[in-house]
């Protein structure tokens, strides 16, 4: 029999001097493909870079590569969360600047950064192409990294790895912000490239996965332990599953007027490029919106424009809480009354925040905490920070913790204010299925008082059952509008 | 036209350089009410043009701009980024005669010729707003007399003042209001709102004079911001090439180290700094900085001097007479320096590492910001100011080094900046030679601990730590550092 690909003895592993591995041990053989599900925190990422020997590399780990393979004999690491840098090495963006035309052209274009991978791991440049048009990438080639939305930003991590094609490749939440069509499209190219010798391990929580998984495990008490497909369940002992705050359950929506949002024929464009076409849509208060779209439709355009974070808005008849955008309102005032979570705002937050400041910072619509918030919103924040069971993490830095933590206490900042408008952009990105649940459920129960709500959600059943209307964007768009059959809330 | 400062009578002179009022936020509630409704017009739109007007326009203020001729029909950067942006752009013709505040965000050495232009078609009773008083206090420039003359003055480059607004922050601001042109008593209301829709309120703001900004600014970048920055760091790397450490270690040690050592000094102030080192580390940075004072402080000294008497100006227009003759003369020797020259190596460098091993550095910015302060003190600029030009602004060009060297620094700073940093940094040098040939690797290229015990004298350091916290810029800056609420890490990854 061949040596074990990779073979991890008592392994034990730290995360910001907290023990999160503990004499864990792991074999894996050939032709085996691993998926590694279970709850945020448990450990996943960690032991994912311990094995690609991202930071640190640990004797206790073994790996070996079959040297006949003409593959490439390494463990190929791809982040659950997409970094870069601008062009003279720094990361200091804003969630808004890639709306900012001038402000996109300090980042490496799709291309120049396709180039440089290729070149660094001597890759074959006519292969890259199928791949790109398998996600739906190929138009993008010549936008800068800003540019790019975060599923945008997910499929450029998937292109490279499969573009490498390494003997072992390591998928960090793979799937997410990817759109259904994505989703099969790379499980599709996942079977091709396994087939063709590459090992996988993925952690997801999904559900739908490449049918060449063959084990699964989850990680308890910082040891692996393998189950089966049907064992799968999320026995999380922090969801919010407790009663939700008052001041959030029993506070009355006043809407600012009939009409929360009100475009006429809106167009956005860079250049040549059209992102949003005559757009026409009506959002009246109360009214629970779904927005649907594929990746690259203009659905964060879209809701870019209502969050007042689109330099492009002043040109065009658009009309927000009642007034026209451009008639001397502020987009503070704006954001007042908006609530919002969006894979960017996630993305682009200020990392060097303690859950707690990040939570208050939803108050001022901040990213991080500038000001002294006073006794009622310290103290309804600290209601939150139980309600999403965060307490042992109030203090702790937002960068300390798993995405699937910081995910929650961003929730609990979009919701803290108790919004008149809630845009819910893709919420339960990197939590799990229980989570999901939860949070759904308490929108529906936020939005019986009068909330108006916008959500966009890659799957049907993960949305809120409060949802009533659906708008369907395509290529910059509307394809269609129409109202939902009224689905029983869950209780 | 004659330098305005020069033509205050000396009570007056201090009394303009005395102007300095850090602002509670109370002073703030009005908002931009001072400026609702009104027609802002930008003149320029470059760095600061464009993202002020962008800051403003957010904030529910009517703005637009107005660019030369040329810069409009050769469809330049600045035209596409106002118009891509949405803003109407116009010619001054056009846009001028209309403005209730024009808002001059030209280069500085456009201000007289833009000011001359513009002048003639502004309304009457109709403000004229800079971001730096260079051609009001420098040059003297004369403004009509029914116009109102006011600055705000962001203490970030622009694209800070953009990404900190969006963050729902903003930038330290300075605001004044020229006395000679303030004829109906808005100016300060009107300098207030405008701040306001920049953001600067959120982040601390100083009541200023023109005179004590210009007069600061121009001592804060030429000594310790600029000319000292690229001082130490040239001297830094001859001299670890010179004792054989490896050529791109120490580029990337000195490339970034000042980065990192400011990092320290913009949260905890020059005792944070200093509290970075080691026990040992700091007796010694604290013995060799208390040296590099003594040396340098006559240079500090002639540069405050010639900047009040108006001296330093004067020369430095020549220059610009001269096309620049020994700003290019002197940026392009800066170019063919050796450190310039070598690529930071592909090392890994511990971010304490970078204190450990460059020791020699945070004496030198001890040294420096200590000296920069205590000279502008002492010519009669108030605590508060001298803190923003001194050690406010040291890691913002830190930053640029880190990014591209000196090189990047001098091309991002003003021109002003970068031809006081250059005169700073030719007399600065001859006056280290001694100094230097004392200097040996532990305390740049090597771990100064390294083969020591590391035991110092309980006294020693207790005496140091109460001379380095009780520093008046200590002192006044941790009481505005605390005023600025959450400084955030502003431009470090
Ligand atoms: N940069 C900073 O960090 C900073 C900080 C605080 C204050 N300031 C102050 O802000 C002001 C503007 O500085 P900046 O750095 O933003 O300058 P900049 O980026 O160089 O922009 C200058 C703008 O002025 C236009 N311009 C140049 N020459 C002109 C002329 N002769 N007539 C009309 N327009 C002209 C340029 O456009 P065209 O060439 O296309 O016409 C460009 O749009 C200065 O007073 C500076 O001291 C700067």
């Amino acid at each position: 029999m061949s040596k074990p690909v990779v073979h991890i003895t008592n392994l034990n592993l730290k995360y910001r001097n907290k023990p999160v591995l503990q004499d864990l041990n792991w074999t894996i053989n050939a032709n085996e493909n691993w998926l590694v599900c279970g709850t945020s925190g448990s450990g996943k990422t960690s032991l994912a870079k311990a094995i690609a020997r991202i930071g640190h590399s640990y004797s206790n780990i073994e790996t070996s590569f079959n040297p006949q393979s003409s593959l490439p004999a390494l463990a190929y690491y791809v982040a659950n969360w997409f970094q870069f840098k601008d062009l003279e090495g720094q990361s200091n963006f804003y969630y808004q600047q890639r709306y900012n035309k001038q402000s996109t052209e300090t980042t490496a274009t799709v291309k120049a950064e396709l180039e440089s991978f290729g070149k660094k791991h001597a890759l074959q440049f006519n292969e890259v192409d199928g791949i790109l048009a398998a996600l739906g990438f190929s138009e993008l080639k010549n936008s800068t990294l800003i540019q790019l939305s975060s599923g945008e930003h997910k499929k450029l991590q998937l292109v490279k790895a499969l573009w490498l094609k390494p003997q072992l490749l390591i998928l960090d939440l793979p799937y997410n912000g990817l759109d259904v069509l994505s989703r099969k499209n790379l499980n599709l190219l996942l079977e091709e490239i396994s087939e063709a010798g590459s090992q996988l391990i993925l952690i997801s929580n999904e559900t739908e996965l490449p049918s060449c998984i063959n084990r699964i495990a989850t990680i308890e008490e910082g040891k692996l332990v393998e189950i089966s497909a049907d064992e799968r369940s999320w026995n999380d002992i922090e969801t919010f599953d407790k009663q939700v705050p008052t001041f959030l359950s029993e506070a009355v929506i006043n809407a600012s007027s009939e009409e929360i949002i009100k475009m006429i024929n809106v167009n956005i464009s860079y250049g040549e490029k059209q992102v949003l076409k005559d757009i026409n849509w009506e959002v009246k208060a109360g009214e629970k919106w779904v927005l649907h779209g594929h990746n690259g439709s203009g659905k964060s355009t879209l809701l870019s424009l209502i969050c007042g974070d689109h330099p492009q808005a002043y040109a065009n008849d658009f009309h927000l809480f009642g007034n026209k955008r451009g008639s001397g309102e502020s987009i503070w005032e704006i954001k007042e009354r908006i609530g919002l979570i969006s894979p960017e705002l996630h993305w682009y937050f200020d990392p060097s925040a303690t859950v707690w400041q990040s939570i208050v910072s939803g108050f001022y619509d901040s990213s991080g905490l500038f000001c002294d918030p006073g006794y009622s919103k310290k103290a309804q924040t600290d209601e939150l920070i139980h309600y999403f069971g965060l307490d042992e993490y109030k203090n702790t830095l937002m960068n300390e913790l798993p995405l699937g933590k910081q995910r929650l206490a961003l929730l609990a900042r979009t919701i803290v204010k108790n919004p008149e408008l809630l845009i819910l952009d893709e919420p339960c990105q990197g939590l799990d299925q229980q989570q999901t649940l939860h949070f759904n459920k308490l929108v529906d129960e936020l939005c019986k008082n009068g909330t108006t709500l916008i959500y966009v959600g890659h799957f049907e059943s993960q949305i809120p059952g409060c949802i009533e209307k659906r708008i369907l964007l395509e290529n910059g768009e509307v394809n269609s509008v129409e109202i939902l059959h009224k689905k029983p809330i869950l209780t | 036209m004659s330098n305005y400062f020069n033509t205050l009578p000396l009570r007056e002179k201090l009394n303009q350089l005395g102007v300095c009022d850090f602002m509670d936020s109370s002073e703030f509630l009005d908002g931009v009410n001072a400026l609702k409704g009104k027609k802002l017009v930008i003149v320029g739109c470059g760095a600061q043009g464009l993202n002020q007007g962008l800051n403003l326009r957010d904030s529910g203020l009517n703005v637009a701009y107005t660019l030369r001729k040329e810069a409009i029909e050769g469809k330049r950067d600045s035209w596409k980024n106002a118009t891509e942006n949405n803003f109407t752009v116009g010619t001054y013709e056009e846009l001028i005669p209309t403005a209730d505040v024009v808002i001059n965000l030209t280069p500085d050495k456009q201000h007289t010729a833009v000011v001359n232009a513009v002048m003639p078609l502004m309304k009457q009773g109709a403000t004229l707003l800079y971001s730096h008083g260079f051609n009001i206090v420098e040059e003297g420039m004369q403004i009509r007399k029914d116009i109102t003359v006011i600055m705000v003055a962001p203490k970030c480059p622009g694209s800070e003042v953009r990404a900190e607004y969006v963050r729902g922050f903003g930038v330290p601001t300075l605001i004044a209001v020229h006395p000679e042109n303030d004829p109906e008593g808005k100016g300060l209301a009107q300098a207030k709102a405008y701040c306001v829709g920049t953001g600067g309120h959120r982040a601390g703001v100083l009541k200023s004079s023109f005179v004590a900004e210009v007069k600061s600014d121009l001592m804060g970048e030429q000594t310790i911001l600029c000319g000292l920055l690229q001082t130490g760091s040239i001297l830094s790397f001859d001299k670890m090439v010179e004792k054989g450490i490896d050529a791109g270690y120490a580029s990337k040690l000195v490339q970034y180290g000042v980065e990192v050592i400011t990092e320290a000094l913009k949260h905890g102030g020059v005792s944070g700094m200093m509290d970075r080192l080691s026990n040992v580390a700091k007796v010694k940075a604290f013995e060799i900085s208390e040296e590099l004072k003594d040396i340098m402080r006559p240079l500090f000294q002639k540069h405050q001097d010639d900047i009040m008497s108006g001296e330093f100006s004067r020369t430095m227009m020549e220059d610009w007479a001269a096309g620049d003759k020994n700003l290019l003369a002197w940026r392009a020797a800066t170019g063919e320096t050796a450190f310039e020259k070598t690529p930071a190596g592909d090392v890994k460098i511990g971010e304490q590492e970078y204190f450990d091993n460059y020791t020699l550095m945070v004496a030198f910015v001890r040294a420096g910001v200590e000296l920069a302060f205590e000279t502008m003190v002492q010519a009669g600029i108030k605590p508060e100011s001298a803190y923003y030009e001194s050690l406010h602004e040291t890691p913002l060009i830190a930053n640029t080094i880190a990014r591209k060297k000196l090189f990047e620094m001098n091309r991002v700073i003003s021109d002003t900046a970068e031809y006081g940093c250059y005169l700073f940094d030719y007399a600065c040098k001859p006056l280290l030679a001694d100094f230097m040939t004392k200097v040996d690797t532990d305390l740049v290229g090597k771990n100064f601990n390294e083969g020591k015990d590391g035991s110092v004298d309980n006294r020693t350091l207790i005496a140091i730590n109460e001379v380095l916290r009780s520093h008046e810029v200590e002192v006044v800056g941790a009481r505005l550092r605390k005023a600025m609420t959450a400084m955030k890490s502003i431009k470090t990854a």
